[in-house]
Formats: C-alpha cells, structure tokens, sequence
C-alpha cells in the first residue's frame, strides 16, 4: 500500500478550525482564497480540500470570536474578506494545540507500540 | 453561548448573510481565476477552472447557511412558508384534507373531553383518590349498628363517616318545596376538605344532638330560596315543620355526594339518631379515607375479616360488605359506554389519517419533478423528508384549528342529548387538557399521515423523476401495494364501526320494542308531600289522600287516577325482607325479598298494568280489613313455582321477636319495569296503601308523600297546572314536586343507549363516507394515471366491460380483503359491547351480513364511478396524454 503513489486525504475532522486558526497566526490576514492556497501549499497537494467547505469553519470561528472578518482590497486590486485572528482565537489556539499535541502523542505512542 | 444566539438570531439576519456569502464566493472565485489565469490559462478556461476547484457553488452555500444558524430552525421557517405555499396552490386539496381533518380531530377532541370531565379527572374533593365507600353489593346501604361496630373496629381508615338520605318539606316561606338533603355524620365534611363560604361545619358534639337542629345549605339553594341573604347564619327556617338554624352555606363548587342522592341541596347532623342498635334498617352510606400507607387490598382484607367476624355474632346482617373506591361509584355505570366510544373515534381518525395520507401519497407522486429538482440542488433526503413531514403537520394543525371548532359544537350537541344522570357533565368543557390532546393528536396524525408520502418522496429517484417528466403509467408497484393497503385498512375498520352502530340500532330497537308492563302513553305523575304539613299525622292523612284523590279525578280530562308511594323507573326502589305464612323460617339473611311498593285502588288502571288473576286493591281494603297484597308474576315464579300463589299469606314483620301482621295474596299482576330500563324486573309486591301504618303517618319520615299518576284523554301537560292547583285548593303549604310525563320518563331512562346509539351512527356513517372517499379517490387517482394504458388496451381491442370488469375486480379487492379483516376485528371487539347490548348478541350475524352489503354497497358506487369514466377514454386523446 505504502509504495502506490500518495493518495489524497480528507481533512481529519475537527483539525479545521486548528488549521485555519494557526494559518491565521503565522500569516496575518487572509482570505478564504489565501488560506486555502496556503493549506495546499503546506500539505504539498495532499490534502484534498473543496475550497467551498472552508466556510462552515470561518462562519463557526467568527461566530465564536475566535477570527475576525473584514473587506479589504488585495495587492491585485480585488475585493475580499480578509480573517484575522482575535486574542480569544489566539488563546483557543493554544489550548486546542496543547491538546492536538497530547492526542496526536498518545496514538503515536499508541501505534508504535503495537509491533 | 455566543455562537448559539448568534445562531438562533440567524433567520432574522439571513438576506444580510447571504449577500455577504455570495460576495464572498464572488471574491474567492475571482481570486482563483486570477491564479488560473497567471499559470497561462485563457480568462474563459481559467474561470472554469476556478469553478471546478471551488466545488459545487450551491452546496457550499447550503453548507454555510447549516453553520451560520440552526439548520433545523431555518428550515423549519423555510419549510413553513414553503408548506403555506404549496397548500395555497392547492387550495381543493388544502380545503378536502383540512375538513376531513377537522371532523376526526374535533370528533377526538370533543369525546376526549367528555371522558377528561367525567371519567378521568379526580373527584373534587382532598385527597380524593383515598376515599372509598362501604356499600352491601358496592350498591345497598348499612344499618346504623353495623356502622358503629366499623368505626370502632377498623383501623385501616383515619376516618368513617356516614350518609342517610332526606328529603324534608321547606314550608312558611312561600312557595312550600320538596327539598334533597342528606344527614351525615360531623366527620364526613372535613373528611373531604372542604370549607364553608359562609359559617362553620358541624361540630363533634352534634353528632348525637340532632336536638339542636342546625342545617348547612348549598350556594345555589342559598341563592335560590333566601336571595344570597349575607345574614342568613342564625337564621331559622322550617323544614318539615321543625325549625332548624342555618350554621354554613357550602361553596358553589362543593357537590356531595358525587353519585346516588345528587340532588342534594343541604347537610344537617346525625344521621344515627336515637335507633344506634338497628341492625336491620339499611339505610345509611359509608365514606371512609384510607389511612395514609394503607392500601385499598389491606383495607379490603380488614373489611372482610371484621364483617366475617360480625356476621358471627349477628347472622344476616354483615354480608357482602364491598369497599369501593368513591370514583367508582361515580363512574361505574357509564365507564365502559365512554371508553367504547373513545376506541370507536379513534378508529374514524385512523381512517380520517388513511384519507388524508391517500391525497398525499398522489400528491407527492404528481410532485416527483420537483423533489427531483430539489435533491439536485442539494437537498438531503432528510431535508425532503422534513419539508413533506412540516408539510403534513401544516395540515394537521389547519385541522386542528377547524376541528376545535368541530368539537365546540359537537360537546354542545353531546351535552344535551347526554343523560342527567351523566356525572359531572355540567364540567365538560374544552379545557388545557382537551388542547394539550388536540395538539397531540394533530401531531400524532401529521406523523401518520405525513410519514408514508414523506419517506417515498424522499426516496424518489433524482434522474428518474426528470427524466419521466412527472408522469409513470403503473407507478411503483410498492406504492401501489401501501396505497392498497390503506384502502383496506379503511374498509376494515370502517366494517367494525359500521357493526357497531348495526349492534346499537338492533340493541335500541329492541330496547324500545320492549314493554315495560305498562302504559306510560298519557300518564303525569307528581310527588305530593305531606312532611310538616297539618295532614302529616296519622289521622288528617288518610283522609287527605282520598280527597286529593277525587278531586284530580273530577278534573276534566282525567281517565284515571291513583296513588304510589315510588314510582317505577323515576322513583325509589326499596326492598323488603318476607315470610311465607306456612314455610320453615329461612336461615337469615336468606330470607324472601321482594321490590316494596303501596298502592291505593286505581294505581293499576292508571297505569294500564295488568292483573294476570285475582283482584286490584279495593278502596274497603282499609284498616278495619284485613291485610291485602298483590305480587307480580316474577314473585310467583321464584316463590310459588308451579302453584298458585292467591290465598297464601306472607308478613313483612320478619324480626324473630316482632309480631308478624299477615297479609294475603289477592292478586297476580304482569312484570313492570323498576328502576331502570335494561335489567329483567325482580319479584315486586303491591301493598294497599290505605291499610299501611307507615303510609298513613306512623311515625315514619320516610312515607310522608304520595305520588300521582293520572291518565287523561288528551295531552298530559295540560293536566299540570289544574292539578297542582286542585291540591293546592286543599292546602296551600304543600310542597309539590317531580311533576313527570310518563312517556319522558321512558325515554329519559334510555337517554344513555340513545347517546351511544347516536353516537355509533354518526361514527359508522362518517366512516362510511371517509371509506368511500378514500376508494374513490384511490381508483380514480390509478385511473389518471393510467389513462394511457387504458387507451392502449382500448386500441388492442379490449372492451368497455372488459375494462369496468378489470378496474372494478381491482377496487373492489381492496375493500374486500378490508372487509374480511374488519369482520374479524369485530368479532374479537364485539365481545366487549356486551354490556352495551340489549336484545342482541354481539356477534348477532344480521348485524354482520347488514354491514357487508352496506360496505360492498359503498364499495360499488365508489369505484364504479371513477371506472366507468375510464372506460369512455377515447383512444386517440389517452395516447396524446402527455
């Protein structure tokens, strides 16, 4: 299996809001354009996302404070939401890192100790 | 928390949101385009690009809106408004299903209403479902000296309080009336937690003080007779010519007790009085509230065992003791009618939802095209599922709202044909608890009227249903097989109410064709009351019933006239111990017992009753006589079968030690009907009044009446007001009352048959009709459809009656195979109507036969008709149908 060329994936469910939040904090603002490049970019194509499906986790993000939205103009001229992270985000961010680091830790764990 | 209201408050803000949305994608687009187009795409090629890896636009929409809010409320809204639209297209559909709706729903409601009223609420006293009753038989009351020993000697009650009957005369204030009342012991008031408007109860030391005469009125006798007087404690008012001193008037809402003396206006103490070693006068009720841990079984258990253990010690006197719950009492004898009923309106909402899913189901068929649509723009089948679902209960509400108003009429209607002895019916209203049920049985109906259409819409195929263009000749076959089976399952439970108002017809028939002994055609009776009057004593009395006599019958009009102390089926009934002159004295408790009544000479021409031998009493059968009696044909049945009972003597002075007063048998008349209409009469004596101590003033209240019956030529409620006024020409200060047409009494004593009676009708025929509706609808619906098929058929060379034959065989299956489940349905529930039935088995196979061919009648017409019109397709024009 491992030797077929690489497959694309699915989005882990629940890694979203982490992703578009970290994207958020080491970039600055962006748009939904802008973040989804950049998660192609960072995944080297592997992750299979429908640009379409990033909006639930901005309108969950704003909604619980965690981003902010507003118009802006980009450096070709075009008109487009811009998300930037709020302090709360920044705090959420932390704790929902910690936590990723913890569980992603224990199936590792987990895994390797299974052989 | 935030995100929630943010949420709940989308649907307010949607136009705003999703003009941001699409500006949104807008911008994304673009952006993506512009990418596209940097790696050397052509703007054309670029912007198709930029659509492929967005993904679908629309979905991402609906994706946006499901987070941006409750998904379930906005399409809920949506659903809403959608479902108001769709029903106003359709506005035949909307008005054909809102109305069929209406009558189950407002049926269910106002029946449920009547059972909420009078079955299922408590009774409106404290802690009512503790109370219980101590009746002989759960019916018969108790001597004075059996109630003693009980409430000394049972402990599973923290309080036993006793009831007797009384009915004394108001006189001095004017107009003089005959009022209901009942002495009771000082316990039974606060035993019900109840609580005077005005004054105070009884207080423990009157229990055995009836010296000091004080009377408890009723609000409304208050109201009545004294004009609400606010200084009416203290007052002193006559009632049987003894004054006796208002202490309390009782609330508007306070009733005791809640069955058997229901007329009851007013309470005073001590219903023992001076007898408390009598233990063969039966006369008092027992009320007790169990005590707080004791259960009705334990309660039962101690009964029996100290009533064994009195029985013992005083044979005859302490059998067959029952402890009843009060509610029981109460709602007995109309609980199993109105529970019958409730499954009876049930079944017509099951066919009224069959009905209603049938229009829905060819609805949701004709609605293929759009389903399909919807489920391309991304629409889940869960969403299609609950558009159609909100849909339903659109529908079902609409019912609702017109079935209220179904059921406000209906429970006018109900309310007066139901009997007066239907207890609590003045309560019947369309309370929180009938809405609650109105809004649970609208709902339960969307679910099963709505799920079937519902599902198989949600399962329509997409592509299908574009490709077809909205049109399948023969359907699904597994549609047609639900819809088959709902036909059928209306025919089948159309088929068992249809049996069951054949078995009410039959039953009332025979109830009315049955005699009851009598003539009651042209009779009026009234109850004149001599209590406190100067002709109460002995002497005056006699005297006073014979003129009272003559002079009704020198009225003009007047056939006949007589005398009785109860009359059958409105009156009284006591039962009287005897002694056959000649036969071993039986064992207590075993003795003779025969329904005890007094007549003076022309009771029995009056009446039209008929002596089968012997002779009527004679007006020289007085006290200077000796002792005469007549008996019906049942008493001489039971106890001289197979001889001839005139001659033979028998005595109602049964106590060992008592002097026996022997009286003979002069004559034999036919059974009349008792207290009520439905059970056999029992044996029954007729005494000659004019010789009976009791009845002519011997110290006994409970015979200071008399009550008339008068035959006349004509109309008998003519003969009301000169009658009343020939006795009030004798004496002004006599209370008249219970002033009855015979042939009303008749009918009111069937008034409880001849509800159920229309009631089942009324059920059977809107089952008929829902039923018929239904096949209709369902064959000319598959003829619609298939008109192109028929056509087909048609230019092969199939004939018109080919084509009927084909059509009919399929309608009519359905209503058959209904038919067949409905009759053993019936079968098994009939069984349970046998209490209802008079006259008639409730398997009664004329009934059955009667109801097919009505159901195959009903079936015929309704399919013939859609099938004939299918039959004149022309060809040509069915195949064109496109």
């Amino acid at each position: 299996m491992a030797s077929e060329a690489p497959e694309r994936m699915p989005v882990l469910p629940g890694t979203l809001d982490l992703i578009v939040l970290r994207t958020l904090y080491s970039m600055g603002p962006q748009h939904a354009y802008g973040i989804a490049a950049r998660l192609q970019q960072v995944s080297e194509d592997l992750l299979q996302l429908n640009q379409g499906t990033l909006y639930p986790a901005l309108v969950r993000l704003e909604q619980q404070g965690h981003i902010k939205g507003s118009w802006n103009r980009t450096e070709n001229n075009r008109e487009a939401k811009f998300y930037s992270i709020t302090k709360a985000g920044e705090k959420a961010l932390k704790e929902e890192t910690v936590r990723w680091r913890r569980m992603s830790n224990l199936v590792e764990n987990l895994l390797s100790d299974e052989v | 928390m935030r995100r929630f209201f943010l949420r709940a408050l989308n649907p307010f803000t949607t136009q705003k949101a999703e003009r941001e949305l699409m500006r949104e994608i807008e911008a994304h687009l673009a952006l993506l385009q512009d990418d596209f187009e940097r790696k050397g795409l052509a703007p054309g090629e670029a912007r198709l690009a930029a659509r492929r890896a967005y993904g679908g636009v629309e979905q991402a929409k609906e994706l946006h809106r499901e987070t941006r809010g409750f998904p379930w409320l906005d399409h809920l809204l949506k659903d809403l408004r959608f479902g108001f639209r769709n029903l106003r297209k359709n506005p035949t559909f909307t008005i054909v299903a809102v109305l069929t709706l209406a009558l189950g729903i407002g049926a269910n409601t106002a029946i449920f209403s009547v059972l909420d009223a009078v079955l299922f609420r408590p009774l409106p006293y404290a802690d009512s479902n503790r109370l219980v009753t101590l009746l002989n038989y759960g019916t018969g009351p108790i001597a004075n000296a059996n109630y003693l020993d009980w409430r000394d000697q049972m402990h599973s009650f923290d309080s036993i309080a006793a009831a007797s009957y009384w009915s004394p005369n108001l006189t001095r204030d004017d107009p003089p009336e005959h009022l209901y009342g009942l002495q009771v012991t000082q316990n039974l008031l606060p035993m019900l937690g109840s609580k005077p408007l005005l004054g105070r109860l009884f207080v423990p030391r009157e229990d055995r003080l009836a010296a000091n005469h004080e009377v408890i009125l009723s609000q409304r006798l208050w109201q009545r007779r004294f004009r609400s007087d606010p200084a009416i404690l203290g007052r002193t008012i006559t009632l049987d010519g003894e004054a006796y001193t208002v202490i309390g008037v009782m609330p508007a809402d306070f009733k005791f007790p809640p069955f058997w003396a229901t007329r009851t206006e007013l309470w005073i103490p001590d219903p023992v009085g001076a007898d408390p070693q009598n233990r063969g006068g039966n006369h008092l009720r027992i009320f007790a509230h169990l005590r707080k841990g004791v259960s009705l079984r334990q309660a039962r258990a101690e009964v029996a065992a100290v009533t064994a253990r009195l029985e013992r010690q005083y044979p005859g006197t302490n059998r067959n003791v029952e402890v009843t719950p009060l509610k029981q009492n109460v709602i007995g004898n109309v609980e199993t009618p109105l529970l019958f009923t409730l499954g009876a309106v049930a079944f017509v909402l099951l066919i009224t939802c069959a009905n209603v899913a049938h229009m829905m189901l060819a609805r949701s068929a004709d609605r293929e095209r759009e389903i399909a649509v919807r489920s391309a723009l991304g629409a889940s089948r869960g969403r299609v599922l609950t558009q159609f679902l909100t849909e339903s209960l659109l529908l079902a509400l609409l019912g609702s709202a017109a079935g209220l108003a179904v059921a406000f009429w209906l429970i006018k209607i109900l309310v007066r044909l139901a009997p007066a002895f239907l207890p609590r019916i003045e309560t019947i209203t369309i309370d929180a608890h009938a809405i609650l049920f109105l809004l649970g049985v609208s709902l339960l109906t969307a679910l099963l009227f709505g799920l079937a259409p519902a599902v198989q819409a949600a399962a329509a195929n997409i592509s299908g249903g574009l490709k077809e263009g909205g049109r399948s000749e023969t359907g699904s076959v597994r549609r047609n097989r639900f819809r088959s089976f709902l036909v059928a399952s209306e025919f089948a439970l159309a088929f068992m109410l249809v049996v069951g108002a054949g078995l009410m017809v039959r039953s009332f028939i025979a109830l009315q064709s049955d005699n009851p002994g009598f003539n009651p055609h042209n009779v009026v009776s009234m109850v004149v009351s001599v209590a406190g009057t100067k002709e109460s004593p002995t002497g005056p009395r006699a005297l006073f019933y014979d003129q009272l006599l003559e002079s009704v019958r020198a009225l003009p009009g007047v056939v006949a006239a007589g005398g009785i102390n109860h009359l059958p089926l409105a009156g009284d009934l006591w039962g009287w111990d005897f002694l056959i002159k000649g036969r071993p004295r039986p064992r207590p408790g075993e003795l003779p017992n025969a329904v005890y009544r007094l007549v003076t000479p022309g009771y029995f021409k009056t009446m039209r009753l008929p002596l089968l031998s012997g002779r009527d009493v004679a007006q020289s059968d007085d006290t200077r006589a000796p002792g005469v009696v007549i008996i019906n044909q049942r008493a001489a049945d039971v106890y001289w079968p197979g001889a001839n009972p005139i001659g033979q003597r028998i005595t109602f002075n049964t106590g060992p030690n008592e002097k026996p007063v022997w009286l003979t048998i002069i004559g034999i008349s036919a059974d009349a009907k008792q207290d009520d209409w439905v059970s056999k009469p029992g044996p029954e004596v007729y005494l000659a009044a004019r010789q009976n101590a009791d009845f002519l003033g011997a110290a006994a209240t409970h015979s200071s009446y008399i009550t008339l019956v008068v035959r006349t030529s004509g109309d008998p409620a003519a003969l009301i007001a000169p009658a009343k006024k020939a006795v009030w020409s004798l004496d002004r200060n006599l209370p008249i009352s219970e002033v009855l047409i015979m042939d009303r009494v008749v009918a009111d004593s069937t008034a409880l048959q001849r509800l159920e009676l229309f009631l089942f009708t009324a059920f059977g025929v809107l089952a008929l009709v829902l039923a018929a509706v239904g096949a209709y609808g369902v064959i000319s619906y598959s003829v619609a459809r298939r008109v192109r098929e028929i056509g087909i058929r048609i230019s092969l060379g199939a004939t018109r009656a080919e084509l009927l034959r084909m059509l009919l065989a399929d309608g009519l299956s359905n209503a058959l195979r209904g038919t067949v489940v409905g009759l053993l349905g019936a079968l098994v529930l009939s069984r349970f109507m046998g209490t209802l039935l008079f006259g008639v088995k409730p398997t009664d196979p004329m009934t059955y036969f009667g109801a097919a061919v009505v159901l195959g009648i009903t079936a015929l017409l309704a399919v013939s008709i859609p099938a004939h019109k299918a039959t004149r397709v022309e060809p040509m024009s069915a195949l064109r149908t496109e």
